[in-house]
């Protein structure tokens, strides 16, 4: 499990790479949010390179999109795979960090 | 008074170097999920079936002594005892002694141990989180319901929580003459705090408690849990759920998913399955949320197939990721003579998973309905 933080425009971009997983769960969620909450910069999360997602793996994105929403930030994700976008619709959680298409649809949530 | 507190930082350091220390373990995982854990100290350690081997276990296809495990420098080095099956290292089989590095995988029939090099500290903090962990697993089991063997409606399970446990929970009876109910849920994350929490909903639902909310009505016993335990109020824990009220007089039954994966129905005849699922969300996430329920009319004989997503969130013994499209043709199959339809699916998902246990709880609850 790989993370990579980059910015576009003061849009903090987040990519996850390989499997989210029980283990990489417990690996990740402490980097993840720690990199996104602190900042309350609107982030978007490139998940095309995310391989994997567990259901453990989901309170990461809602505990952080949590934090960002109570400083009027946002918290975005994009590009799932099938199998990731699966899960995500499954567990409904896409009223709490919303999932798009492709990254000029995430940036432009984040900036609407 | 100096010389007091000299002393006191003295041993204070004495002792944080000893839990500094570093020493070599090897480690199983056994099919309930518990790490045992066997320390290799100085002497090295003979791996056998039985007495006077330092390592027992009990396999009948390892040799009395099968192995030798010993310190040489840093590391460990493992030589076979000319044993009938062979050792073992990351699969490939020993011809004579070898380094076993960190991590790497010693089988020996069919058991596996991992070589782990921990700090005394770590052993101290993972022995007692295991025994917290194995009394909350207990407290969890506890509250589980018997199976039903008889009557118009038999329920069985099968419950194996992970190393880790997390946080499965689930229950079924009557809530009237006529109606009985059935749920299950996962709360987020795993370890004692989403066990304790997963009890909590349980005990609630267990005596029908929930505030001025129809027990009968699954829409409502969502959004009454929804109010209950928003995630702020409770260390960031949200959980999905699947509830279900069958009605025995019109054989309907009504059920509500929240953020769950479908329980599945299967006809009496099997060969086919019909999923029962509701679009709603995670339950806890988002406060005021309106859940919305479905209803599905029961065959006679029919089962209901009421599962958690760590009975098919498994990596297969070749590497590959399993989603719930791989898992369901197991529950079309019969069950094996002298298993129950549980046993049978544990059976098969676990043989179809790579060693080393679950990831998740395992909780599988099948109802039928005559």
């Amino acid at each position: 499990m790989e993370m990579r933080v980059s910015e576009i425009d003061g849009v903090k971009k987040v990519s996850l790479l390989g499997r989210l997983d029980a283990l990489g769960a417990d690996v990740v969620e402490t980097q993840f949010s720690g990199a996104i909450a602190p900042s309350g910069v609107s982030t978007i999360v490139d998940l095309s390179e995310l391989t994997f997602l567990a259901s453990l793996g989901v309170r990461m994105f809602i505990s952080t999109a949590r934090a960002l929403s109570w400083r009027g930030a946002k918290l975005v994700m994009y590009g799932a795979r099938p199998a990731v976008a699966e899960i995500i619709e499954t567990m409904g959680f896409g009223d709490i960090v919303p999932l798009v298409g492709s990254e000029a649809e995430a940036l432009a949530l984040v900036a609407g | 008074m100096d010389e007091d507190q000299t002393r006191i930082v003295t041993q204070a350091r004495g002792r944080d170097e000893r839990l500094d220390e570093r020493v070599h373990c090897l480690e199983l995982v056994d099919g309930h999920g518990l790490v045992r854990r066997h320390l290799v100290g100085s002497a090295g350690a003979v791996v056998g079936r039985a007495a006077p081997a330092d390592i027992i276990l009990a396999d009948t296809e390892v040799s009395r002594a099968h192995c030798r495990v010993a310190l040489e420098g840093e590391g460990l080095v493992v030589s076979d005892l000319n044993s009938t099956n062979g050792t073992f290292v990351d699969g490939t089989r020993l011809t004579g002694a070898a380094f076993l590095p960190v991590g790497a995988v010693l089988r020996v029939g069919r058991v596996s141990l991992k070589h782990e090099w921990r700090t005394c500290l770590e052993v101290v903090q993972t022995d007692q989180l295991d025994r917290d962990l194995t009394r909350a697993s207990a407290y969890v089991q506890a509250l589980l319901p018997p199976p039903l063997v008889q009557g118009p409606i038999r329920a069985d399970w099968l419950y194996q929580p992970s190393a880790k446990l997390g946080g499965d929970a689930f229950g079924y009876g009557p809530l009237t003459d006529d109606l009985f109910l059935a749920y299950l849920i996962d709360v987020s994350g795993h370890g004692a705090g989403a066990a304790m929490h997963s009890v909590t909903v349980m005990n609630l639902l267990r005596q029908h408690a929930l505030p001025s909310t129809d027990m009968a009505d699954p829409a409502q016993v969502l959004a009454s849990l929804n109010a209950m335990f928003q995630m702020e109020q409770h260390a960031e824990m949200y959980f999905t759920m699947w509830y279900g009220v069958y009605d025995r007089r019109s054989r309907r039954l009504s059920y509500a998913s929240a953020g769950h994966h479908p329980a599945f129905l299967v006809p009496p005849a099997g060969g086919e399955f019909t999923p029962l699922r509701t679009r709603n969300g995670l339950v806890g996430a988002v406060p005021g949320k309106v859940f919305v329920a479905d209803t599905a009319q029961v065959p006679a004989g029919a089962s209901l197939f009421l599962f958690s997503d760590g009975v098919f969130e498994i990596v297969t013994n070749d590497g590959q990721e399993w989603g719930l499209n791989d898992f369901l043709p197991l529950i079309l199959k019969p069950a094996v003579d002298g298993l129950t339809t549980c046993q049978t699916i544990f059976r098969d998902v676990t043989k179809a998973a790579r060693p080393g246990g679950f990831d998740d709880d395992f909780s599988l609850v099948v109802l039928t309905f005559d």
